[in-house]
């Protein structure tokens, strides 16, 4: 299998750098010119703990948690690992120290000086230190034999030595090398490697070979090469198992040979090509860190082939998972935990028993994690014995072993506060929510916790001294929640500051049971909980008063409050392979006393744990992952949750994370703050709330259609919570959910006008279903229009349909379904606007002579409902060219009167007009209009099925007889509609309906002498005749005529200057050409919606 | 000739759009010079200076620096504007009088305030240093006409009464010298 190379990253500045592997490999540890080591918890690490060990650290190496690094300031320092702490200087030289090594059991150092001296000493106590003098250079690299009989060394001399370190003799020495006269200008750093355990080869980098000098003969007995490398070998390292080297090389070669066959088993390039100065093996094999001169870490991973390393890839994943936990465990209590755990996986039963154990003194310990070693599991068992196997070298006669390949238990995460930054920081965020921000400081001179309210009307800011040490907080607009665990002495306690009370008393403690630590706690309206080590979640009134108990399935993760609601998330079970395994609990709190969601799985991105959850300000459960989705509690689909955001999505680099802080449903505003390079941000500078869109994974949203199906289902899972508020008894704001209903009304439009276009008549009908009563009214004239008579008629079978829906639905007081409960809180909510509308009918009514106009405006804005902000203006200037034929209406009018025949409905003609002239009005006065107007009265429910109010129409529709007379009336009608749908596309800008056109105008002027003229045409050709005259008139002309229409209505706002000339020009083009082309007409007349962007 | 106040130059900066994180809630404002909000409770706003700065004295918001308020950004600034000879393009029109009216009012919302106070002064001064230079020689070569780009609003403001008066003086003791029918009345 080839190895896999990882992404660079930037540990150090540029220089220098070394890095070697912890001991069990968990870590990796590197050291730079800016001399810092830092401890990586895997590549992955984003929040690397760095330590400071002086000017410029160039060597480091680290065993049995000692870290010894060789300085810029001539020393060889000790520092304690993982915590950092200096503890005192190993040797000095004269001038810096180049390379440092510890033996094989870690009980001394060499460490190889400038001053031409190598140095030998004691760890524990820098005494029993030899020296080795006889290199004529600067050395360059040090290494023990693993038998600690000899050491190896290269100087800038040329020379590669070979010591006795009991009688600190040389014992041989080659000239190999070319000279130099510093390490700086040395061509290869030449670190030698020493053959693990038999320590049976000395493995030297020489120019582009890398040497293999036996052992007690110390003859050359190879040279590994590759045609691969170009440079000089810088860097050897041997595998754990001995059987493979690896070298890095200058620019940035890295190549590994199986030492037996001598046969190159990987080559990798540095992806820059920059020179590798560090190389080291995982413990167990399998993996290679490496840094560059330019400071970068990178890894190969699964180097070797896996027979050796057989449970390697799964140690590989593991030990990823847990380096992307980082944040959440702490890091303090390193060198208690960290042992092993890459190999030795926790099973759900430890688990169990850390938590009923007592709690030790300090939080970390007494953490999700059992770090018992001797507590071996069948699992660990096996592990175990497969990394001793892993240990040893091939020469050893493999033991039969049993080696644990199933799927690896993942650490299960632990509990936090939602809107927390880790609790080993100095300066932390307690909490950040939608309320505000509680602030933690814990450093030499302060503990304390600073609270901020967003809104200072709820609350002046506070400053607390934290003398209890609270390490959990939540807030609300009445109460602070404050909560420590406890130590040997102190019982772990609850501290709230009930700011909102009205009496002098603001503020109470609660100290827990012995033994019961609060792990999480927080806030609703009224009351507070906290989710203990116990497994119990207390809920306490918010003045105080203990209320309801109750046991957890399983260890707390995390807890949120929102009003009446409870939503705990909990370890329902041992996840593997990374995954976590949830569990969560929604409850009812106060009133209505219920569980919601009754312990289900929380679903998971794939590897990924809870990072955030909480509530939307309007009340909707929703979390987020450590992968960045949010997903949000869909309560009209049986409770579950859908991904309504990936954060991820949003950052520019791999290692930024957004950092949630509240969830708003209305506007839709994901409020976040980016965090570069890390996961959670820092307390100062302070930082800055972005807003992310929210956005459906839904499929092809790059398309028109997937946009609008995306934005249709947003639409109405964003809407959701008001049914939720409606039936928990909360007030809603009628408007923001009228608001929503129209947009969802429109989205379907449009998707239905799409479906037309695309001819998908099956689809439309699909569509349609999901439309209220009074859209598919709308629809039905739509398809209609454009002459999907099929389809009319199917539309017309599902009004129908609703409408029966309908009238059972307001018979039967219970709700049976989420959409007919929608439905009929429509209606009602839209019954205040009945009257409105009423009124706003009468100002429509129109003189006979332009009802049939009217009804082509109606049709136009029939069209135009699927491009909200279109001009609706525009009639007056397609209604300038349109002659309204009431012919024309026949062939859409016939499926109606199928279905209208069919129907029982009664017409009332001064109905229908109402109707339409609110159609008129707005879409969703329209909409409410027919809505209510059916509320009013049943018989006029069928409406829009009915024929037309005239006399003549009907009697058209009788003349209809062939096909081939209906087919010409239609063309007839639909060239014409085509320059008055194109007419409806080149007007862009938004401007309001008013009752008069300027081709009404006109008429109403020259109405008479069109009479005189023609003395013997009706009503309806005379419109016909006035229409070709207005035609004729100059685009001047009828502009004019156009603003005087305007100037009547006077109070039309917000017009905007229009290029009504070219408009008038476009459409008389654009009607040549369709009359040209009938065949098209369908397609370019669609060109008129909306989901044509221009 | 109609001379303009530096505090004149401040009133159109106040027109210069800032972030603000209210601490208060407040719907839409609807003014003549455009529309405002909403105001959210911890969600950062554009707004007008004015604003921001009558906001923060009633202690109703946190300002946000913009971006250019950085240390390191305005070093960059400042190295930059030293080594041209030419006036460099700076990030803000007003950067002066935004400086200025920030750190007076909003200075504990602007890190490293004290900072960032003297490299502008630095900037400015390096500015204004130089536009004497340019005018020095700009005079004492007799150009006709200079082009000075990239110069704000207040710098202009700086030298405009100077520089015009002298150059009419200047014209004036010219004219004089070399007393010519055309040059009369060419001022009156």
């Amino acid at each position: 299998m080839p190895a896999e190379r990882k992404l660079m990253r930037y540990g150090h500045s540029e220089g220098h750098t070394d890095v070697c592997f912890e001991d069990t490999g968990r870590y990796i540890v590197t050291c730079g010119s800016d001399g810092d080591v830092r401890i990586w918890e895997g590549l992955d690490d984003d929040d690397p703990k760095s330590i400071n060990v002086g000017e410029r650290a160039y060597s480091l190496a680290l065993k049995d948690g000692k870290l010894v690094t060789a300085l810029s300031n001539n020393t060889v320092q000790l520092h304690t690992f993982p915590e950092g702490d200096p503890d005192g200087i190993l040797t000095r030289f004269t001038t810096s120290a180049n390379h440092v090594t510890f033996n094989s059991n870690g009980s001394q150092i060499a460490a190889a000086s400038g001053d031409f001296m190598i140095k030998i000493v004691e760890v524990s106590d820098s005494s029993h230190q030899k020296t080795l003098r006889g290199h004529q250079a600067p050395v360059l690299s040090v290494a023990f034999d693993p038998k600690d009989e000899f050491l190896a060394s290269a100087s800038c001399d040329g020379s590669v030595a070979v010591w006795n370190i009991e009688d600190q003799v040389q014992v041989i020495s080659w000239n190999v090398l070319q000279k130099s006269n510093d390490v700086s200008n040395s061509k290869s750093l030449c670190r030698l490697s020493w053959q693990p355990i038999s320590g049976k080869l000395l493995a030297v980098p020489v120019d582009r070979l890398v040497q293999l000098y036996e052992r007690a003969s110390w003859s050359l007995v190879s040279s590994l090469s590759d045609d691969f490398i170009t440079q000089a070998v810088n860097v050897v390292a041997w595998s754990p198992c001995g059987k493979y080297l690896a070298a890095g090389s200058v620019g940035g070669f890295l190549t590994v040979w199986d030492v037996e066959t001598e046969q190159c088993i990987e080559r990798e390039k540095h992806e820059r090509g920059y020179t590798v100065c560090g190389i080291c093996w995982h413990p167990s094999g399998g993996q290679i860190a490496y840094t560059d001169t330019e400071g970068c870490l990178g890894l190969l991973d699964n180097v070797t082939d896996s027979s050796l390393f057989a449970s390697k890839k799964d140690k590989v994943v593991a030990a990823k998972k847990e380096s992307k936990y980082e944040d959440l465990f702490d890091e303090d209590d390193d060198g208690h935990f960290m042992d092993d755990l890459s190999v030795k996986p926790t099973s759900g039963t430890d688990d169990d028993d850390d938590d009923i154990m007592p709690s030790a003194a300090r939080r970390q310990k007494s953490g999700t994690f059992d770090d018992d070693d001797d507590d071996d599991t069948p699992i660990d068992a096996a592990l175990k014995m497969d990394k001793d196997v892993v240990g040893l070298p091939p020469a050893v006669p493999a033991v039969p072993q049993q080696i644990y390949e199933g799927p690896m238990p993942t650490r299960p995460q632990k509990p936090f506060q939602p809107g927390s930054t880790p609790t080993h920081l100095i300066h932390r965020f307690m909490v950040w929510n939608s309320v505000g921000i509680v602030r933690g400081y814990n450093d030499e001179q302060d503990n304390a916790i600073d609270v901020e309210f967003h809104d200072t009307s709820i609350h002046h800011a506070m400053h607390l001294t934290n003398s209890l040490g609270h390490i959990l907080a939540d807030l609300s607009r009445e109460a602070v929640l404050l909560a420590c665990e406890g130590t040997d002495e102190l019982a772990s306690k609850l501290q709230c500051l009930h700011f909102s009370s009205w009496d002098t008393n603001k503020e109470w403690i609660v100290d827990l049971p012995k033994d019961e630590d609060v792990q999480a706690v927080c806030l609703g309206q009224g009351w507070g909980a906290a989710a203990t080590s116990a497994r119990l979640i207390r809920i306490f009134s918010i003045g105080g008063v203990q209320k309801e108990i109750f046991s957890l399935p399983g260890p707390i993760v995390c807890m949120a409050g929102h009003g009446e609601q409870l939503f705990i998330v909990f370890h329902r079970g041992t996840g593997f392979d990374g995954d976590q395994s949830l569990g969560v609990q929604l409850f009812q709190l106060v009133q209505k006393r219920m569980q919601v969601i009754c312990g289900e799985p929380l679903p998971l991105s794939c590897k990924s744990y809870l990072s955030w959850m909480g509530f939307t300000a309007e009340g909707t459960p929703c979390y987020v992952d450590s992968d960045g989705v949010l997903r949000m509690l869909n309560r009209c689909l049986g409770n579950t949750w859908t991904p309504v955001c990936n954060t991820q999505e949003n950052c520019k680099g791999k290692s930024d994370h957004y950092w949630v802080v509240g969830v708003h449903e209305i506007p839709q505003q994901l409020r976040c703050i980016p965090c570069k390079g890390s996961r959670f941000p820092p307390t100062l500078p302070r930082p800055a709330v972005v807003i992310l869109p929210f956005k459906l994974p839904l499929c092809q949203t790059a398309t028109e259609k997937g946009s609008l199906e995306e934005q249709y289902w947003r639409s109405l899972l964003f809407h959701n919570h008001f049914d939720f508020q409606l039936s928990s008894g909360y007030e809603i704001d009628e408007e923001q959910r009228c608001k929503g209903q129209k947009e969802q009304q429109e989205l379907l439009m449009k998707m239905f006008a799409l479906s037309c276009k695309l001819e998908r008549e099956f689809r439309c009908v699909e569509l349609a279903e999901l439309m209220t009563q009074n859209v598919v009214t709308l629809a039905i004239r739509y398809a209609s229009r454009s002459h999907r008579m099929a389809l009319a008629q199917r539309l017309g079978d599902l009004a129908l349909e609703k409408t029966v829906a309908e009238q059972e639905d307001s018979e039967h007081t219970g709700y049976p379904g989420t959409w007919k409960k929608t439905r009929c809180n429509q209606s009602e909510s839209e019954c205040e606007e009945v009257q409105q509308l009423g009124s706003y009918r009468e100002q429509e009514v129109m003189q006979e002579g332009c009802l049939e106009e009217q009804d082509e405006q109606e049709q136009m804005n029939i069209q135009e409902i699927g491009k909200p902000g279109l001009n609706l203006f525009n009639k007056d200037i397609s209604h300038d060219t349109l002659s309204p034929k009431p012919s024309s209406k026949d062939g859409r009018v016939n499926p109606f009167k199928v279905s209208s025949s069919k129907a029982p409905a009664t017409f009332v003609p001064s109905r229908m007009t109402n109707i339409l002239d609110s159609m008129t009005a707005s879409c969703k006065r329209s909409s409410s209009g027919v809505f209510s107007g059916g509320k009013a009265g049943k018989d006029a429910i069928l409406k829009p099925l009915a024929p037309r109010p005239k006399s003549k129409t009907q009697t058209t529709l009788l003349k209809i007889s062939g096909p081939k007379a209906r087919k010409k009336e239609m063309e007839k009608e639909s060239t014409e509609e085509e320059g008055h749908a194109s007419q409806g596309a080149s007007a862009q800008h938004s401007v309001n309906i008013k009752p008069k056109t300027g081709f009404q105008l006109w008429l109403e002027e020259n109405r008479s002498s069109l009479l005189a003229e023609n003395p013997d045409l009706e009503e309806t050709d005379i419109i016909k005749e006035a229409m070709g005259h207005f035609r004729t008139l100059t685009a001047e002309d009828r502009l004019s005529w156009a603003e005087r229409a305007k100037g009547q209505t006077g109070e039309v706002p917000d017009v905007k200057k229009r290029a009504r000339v070219e408009d008038n020009d476009d459409f008389r083009n654009d009607k040549e050409s369709n009359t040209k082309k009938k065949k098209t007409i369908d397609t370019s007349k669609l060109s008129a919606f909306a989901f044509n962007k221009n | 000739m109609v001379q303009m106040d530096p505090s004149e130059v401040e009133f159109l900066a106040e027109k210069e759009m800032v972030t603000i994180i209210p601490n208060f809630s407040l719907d839409k404002m609807y003014l003549i010079g455009g529309d405002l909000g909403p105001f959210n409770p911890g969600l950062p706003v554009n707004v007008p200076l004015w604003l921001a700065l009558n906001l923060k004295q009633r202690q109703k918001c946190r300002i946000v620096p913009p971006e250019w308020m950085d240390v390191e950004k305005l070093e960059e600034i400042r190295e930059q504007e030293r080594k041209e000879e030419t006036f460099t393009p700076i990030p803000n029109p007003h950067y002066m009088e935004l400086t200025k009216l920030l750190l007076n009012h909003a200075s504990d919302n602007i890190p490293k305030a004290d900072e960032i106070r003297t490299l502008v002064k630095d900037i400015w001064d390096t500015r204004v240093a130089k536009l004497r230079l340019s005018a020095d020689s700009f005079i004492s070569q007799l150009e006709a006409h200079a082009k000075l780009d990239n110069l704000t609003l207040m710098e202009i403001n700086t030298t405009r009464t100077f520089l015009l008066d002298s150059l009419n003086s200047m014209y004036k003791l010219r004219a004089s010298l070399q007393p010519q029918p055309a040059a009369k009345g060419h001022h009156y």
